[in-house]
This record gives C-alpha cells, structure tokens and sequence, in this order.
C-alpha cells in the first residue's frame, strides 16, 4: 500500500548523511504545535466563555484521553470495537467506589484504571492472538458482553437507568472552571504519557509489530507479551477517561458506553490519521466540535459525519494530519 | 566441530501431505551447512520448524545443547538461532538504517520502565545498539544506501537487508531460506561473498536453497531433502555424484543419461 505518510516524504527528499535532520525538525514543529493547543486550552477559561462552551471543551479533553489511548491499540495494527466500553468500565468503578463503597475521589480514579486494565490483562493474551477482521469482530463482541452485564446486573449497577445524581468528589469541583482544570490535568498526564511512550523505544516496537509482526517475532520481540502491555495501558487510560466522565455528567447508563461510542473513537482515529499521536488529537477536536456548527441541521449531522469518513479512508489514508502534511511538502517545494 | 543444532525425526503433516517426514541432521559449529532439495521437497516447512514459526508433529530440536523443539521465534532469536524469510521481508517504508535498528532489539530494549524514562541505561544501550547497526551496515555495504527507505531499493540489496536485519540479532546461527532466489548471477555471487564474511565473525550458517551452483561453492556440508525426508549428506562433492540426488532433482531418464 503506497500511501503518504511523512517517513516516506522526509525519505523522498534529498537527504544528507544525517539521519535525524528531518525528523527532529518534524518533533519541534509537533512540540510547538501540541504547546500551542495546551495554551490556547489553558487560557480558554480566562476568555469569557459560556458554560456551554467550557463543557464542550472539558468533553473534547475526556474524549481526547479516550481516543488517543485507543490510538496506541490502532497502531499495534488492531482495530478495537470495545474501547467505548473499556471507558464505561472505568466510569462504572470510579462511581460504583464513591456511590456503593464511600471511597475517597483518588481511590476511585484508581479503580477507573486498575479495572478496565485488570480486564484487559485476562483477555488481552486470547484476544490479540487474532488478527484484522476477527480482532474486530471479537472487540464488537465483547462489548456488548460487557454492556448487557452494566444492563443486567442490576442490584449493583442500576441497570437500564443506569446511576444518576452521582455527588460531586468536592466541593470546589462545583465550579465548572475548577474542573475543568482538574480533567485538563488529567488530560495532560495521559496524553503526555501516551506521547512519551510513542516518542520512546516502545513506540518503535509498536510500529515494528504493525508493520511486519513476523519478522518482529524473529527479531527477538516478544509480540504478544508487549502487545499485551500496551493494550493494558490503553484500557486502562481509557478507564480513567470514563471515571472523569460520570462525575463530569454525573450520570451514567449503559448507553452511554455502547459501540456508538467505540465506533466514534474509532473514527476520530482514522479521519484524524491513523499513524500519528496528532491525528487522534485533531480528529477528537474535528468531532467534537463539528456537530455544534451543524446544530440546525440534526439529521444532516450524520450524513455529513458518513461522507467525510468516506472521503478520508478513500484519499486520504493517513487522515487529516497526513493531509497537512502533504500539503506542508508541496509548498515547501513551491517556495524553495 | 561439535554439533551445534541437532533435528531428529522432525515430522510436520498438512492434512494428509506429508511436508516434512522424519527428517533428522545436524548443523555444526562454525560451518556452513546447505540444505537443498527440488521444489516441494520440504525445504522451507523444515526451517520453520526449526526456526518456531511453525510447530512439529513430531521429532525434536536440540540447539546449544538445549531442547528448543516447538518455541517460539522470539525466544529462540534470544539463544542466537535467527532466521530470514524467503520473500523479502523488510520494512519497505522505513529507511535501511531503521531497518536494522529493528533488529537490534535484543541488545536495545531495556525494558518498559527503562524505555519510559530513558534511563542512562537505556541511552547507553541505544548508542551501542546504533554503533552495531552501523556497523552490520557497513560490514554488508549497505552504508551507501543507508537513509533510503527500503522498498525502493534493487532487490539484491533488499536480501541483503534481510540477513542485516538478522545479523543486527547478533545470532549464533542464523538461517537463511532462499537469500538468492531470484537474483541475478553477479548479485548471488555478492550473497555468497557476504555469507562467507558471516561466517568468518564466527556465526554458523544453515542455508537453504535450491539453486545448486550457489550451494555447492559456499557450503561445507550438504543435505539433501526429497519428499520431507533426508536423500543424501556429505560435501558438495559427494552430494553432487549421488545418483539418487540427481534422479530427485532431474527425474529418472534424465538420471540415467546423466550416468552415461
């Protein structure tokens, strides 16, 4: 499959002797680009914004932590169907803590990791044996597992009617620029421990199993084993995004963590670009922000939502971030 | 030379197709050892085998004195037995040099939290690891081409490549399935030269081909496979006169002019 993507584009161009001229500048513009967002996100409070706008930029933080998680699992080569569910996990713990248990907010945070991850490290060994399509089919599968369990079991959660008037942790939160704040760190922690695990040796790894697991096995890799730790890390992530989330809305039910939300996730990878810690960034910011323009338009919403995924996984493989990547090339062509 | 890798009655069964059937030989240090057989006798079915990528019915694996049979690729890689694949296998996106940073994970990989933090430990071993690719790439010369992604390079050198992927291991043995199948005679003559540099570091060689030209200049020793069981073993020389070896590989008539 030739596609554009920027190793090929850094390769195309005449390169001197030094590997990592290309790649470093790429690095500074990404920092200056991530540094940027952070900053426009830390002021955003101090520009008079309703609360309307505050809330949807605390969503689009919650579903950043959730699709860049899912992201790593993407990159390994495995297209997961349950991460909208793995987060529901998360949620149900951290809310099941403080409601049913009284347990203290960090605790339950805790639990919003330790119980998707704990999940995701019984069935990660059978699951990630399969490859492509039955991956797929089998994530699709266990989520609905998990859904009717969060439907069915419902002395301890609820059932259909899911948990409602979920108390706050504190008081302070009641403000909703205090949490804001508090989901922009959390924000911070995981998408900057997702970005440094890609940045580091594990993320070569990663790419080293999607693009040829073979050959990475004869290499020396265990395939499984490190497979088995990043998808983990991602449910787990994943879980964290879900426990901020039901003290966010305060209420959760199971639809609210179905495939819909798996299938979203998934989306927002592919149309921001697969291949990229950026690309699940933009497309969170994309789809996020994109239905409150088509507000008037609510059955146009996912019309609209249908044909930019057609377009994207037909010209552009690599997603918008690919896209602007491309076009970053073929100007500096131009203006050379 | 003591017996570095020892297969004994290894068996594989397709359905009813007997790929590999009781075949047993040995590889010994230092040398080269070429496995050869006509097309279908069960060549690459014996090296996956050997090598974990897939498992035996039956029969076991002794390597380094130690039982191997049935486990898995990477652990084997770990005790030095690597293998290449047939097809080339490369990373075509990426350039030569990442390609074979690929293959220094055994000595590169400090492990997660290491990784993590990029402890002084884990730069330390991904500069010695960066030293080692450099070095197989220049040992294999492939420098030149070094920061051209690796699909778009002439095919000689994306087998090459490959064995600079395995080597970058740094193996004990290494197996090589089929590393001049489809080359030109000049470009095989350069991955025998390389071969014979391989084994000149020390490592052992078990070779797999049919081309016979190739074989019988670079190996040691030969074995023989026809139908997944072992024909005939010896110097190339004595491979080669075996009339049972030249019946297999050019059919009876053709064996009995060839006796004239």
């Amino acid at each position: 499959m030739k596609t554009i993507t920027a190793d090929n584009m850094a390769a195309s161009q005449k390169q001197p002797h030094k590997a990592d001229e290309g790649s470093t500048r790429q690095l500074r513009i990404k920092l200056v680009l991530g540094l940027g967002l952070l900053a426009i996100f830390i002021i955003l409070p101090f520009l008079g914004l309703s609360g309307f706008t505050l809330s949807l930029a605390t969503t689009i933080l919650i579903t950043g932590i959730a699709t860049t998680s899912l992201h790593m699992i993407i990159r390994m080569g495995h297209v997961s169907l349950a991460h909208g569910v793995f987060m529901g996990l998360g949620a149900y713990a951290a809310v099941l803590s403080v409601v049913k248990f009284g347990l203290p907010f960090p605790i339950a945070m805790i639990f919003a990791f330790l119980a998707p991850a704990a999940l995701a490290l019984v069935i990660g060994p059978m699951l990630l044996r399969l490859s492509g399509k039955y991956f797929v089919l089998v994530t699709f599968l266990l989520g609905e597992i998990i859904r009717l369990v969060f439907v069915n079991w419902q002395s301890f959660t609820g059932g259909s009617n899911g948990i409602f008037g979920i108390p706050l942790p504190y008081e302070g939160l009641a403000d909703p620029v205090a949490f804001y704040y508090m989901t922009l760190i959390a924000a911070l922690l995981c998408i900057g421990f997702v970005a440094r695990m890609l940045q580091s040796d594990i993320g070569r790894i990663i790419d080293t199993i999607r693009e040829d697991s073979r050959l990475a096995e004869c290499a020396g890799i265990p395939v499984l084993r490190m497979k088995v730790t990043v998808f983990v890390i991602a449910c787990g992530l994943a879980g964290i995004a879900g426990g901020i989330s039901g003290f966010f809305i305060r209420y959760i039910d199971p639809t609210s963590f179905s495939i819909v939300q798996s299938l979203n996730f998934v989306v927002m990878n592919i149309v921001g670009g697969m291949f990229q810690l950026a690309g699940p960034i933009v497309g969170t910011l994309f789809f996020v922000i994109l239905p409150e323009f088509l507000r008037g338009y609510v059955e146009l919403q996912r019309v609209i939502f249908g044909v930019c995924l057609i377009v994207v996984m037909a010209f552009l493989p690599t997603g918008i971030v690919g896209l602007a990547a491309y076009i970053r090339h073929q100007l500096s062509r131009w203006f050379k | 030379m003591s017996d570095f890798l020892t297969v004994d009655g290894l068996s594989r069964h397709f359905g009813g197709v007997k790929a590999v059937n009781d075949l047993s030989f040995t590889v010994k240090e230092g040398e080269i050892l070429g496995v050869i057989g006509p097309n279908g006798a069960g060549k690459t079915t014996s090296i996956n085998l050997v090598s974990g990528v897939a498992k035996p019915d039956q029969g076991k694996v002794v390597f380094a004195g130690g039982a191997v049979t049935g486990k898995a690729p990477h652990l084997l890689a770990r005790m030095g037995l690597v293998r290449t694949f047939q097809a080339t296998t490369v990373f075509p996106e990426r350039s030569v040099h990442e390609n074979v940073l690929r293959g220094t994970y055994l000595s590169r990989y400090p492990g997660f939290f290491a990784a993590f933090f990029n402890t002084p430990r884990a730069r330390k071993l991904a500069a010695e690891s960066e030293a080692l690719a450099h070095e197989v790439l220049e040992w294999l010369g492939l420098e030149t081409v070094a920061w051209d992604p690796a699909g778009s390079l002439p095919y000689g050198y994306q087998k090459t490549l490959n064995m600079a992927i395995a080597l970058a291991a740094k193996p004990r043995l290494i197996m090589l399935d089929e590393p001049v199948a489809g080359l030109s005679a000049e470009e095989t003559d350069h991955v025998r030269d390389t071969i014979l540099k391989v084994r000149d570091r020390g490592i052992t060689v078990a070779v797999v081909d049919h081309n016979m030209r190739f074989i019988s200049g670079l190996c040691d020793r030969v074995v023989v496979i026809n139908q997944g069981s072992r024909l005939a073993e010896g110097t190339p020389k004595e491979v080669l006169s075996n009339p049972a070896v030249v019946e297999a590989y050019l059919g009876k008539s053709h064996a009995a002019a060839y006796g004239q």
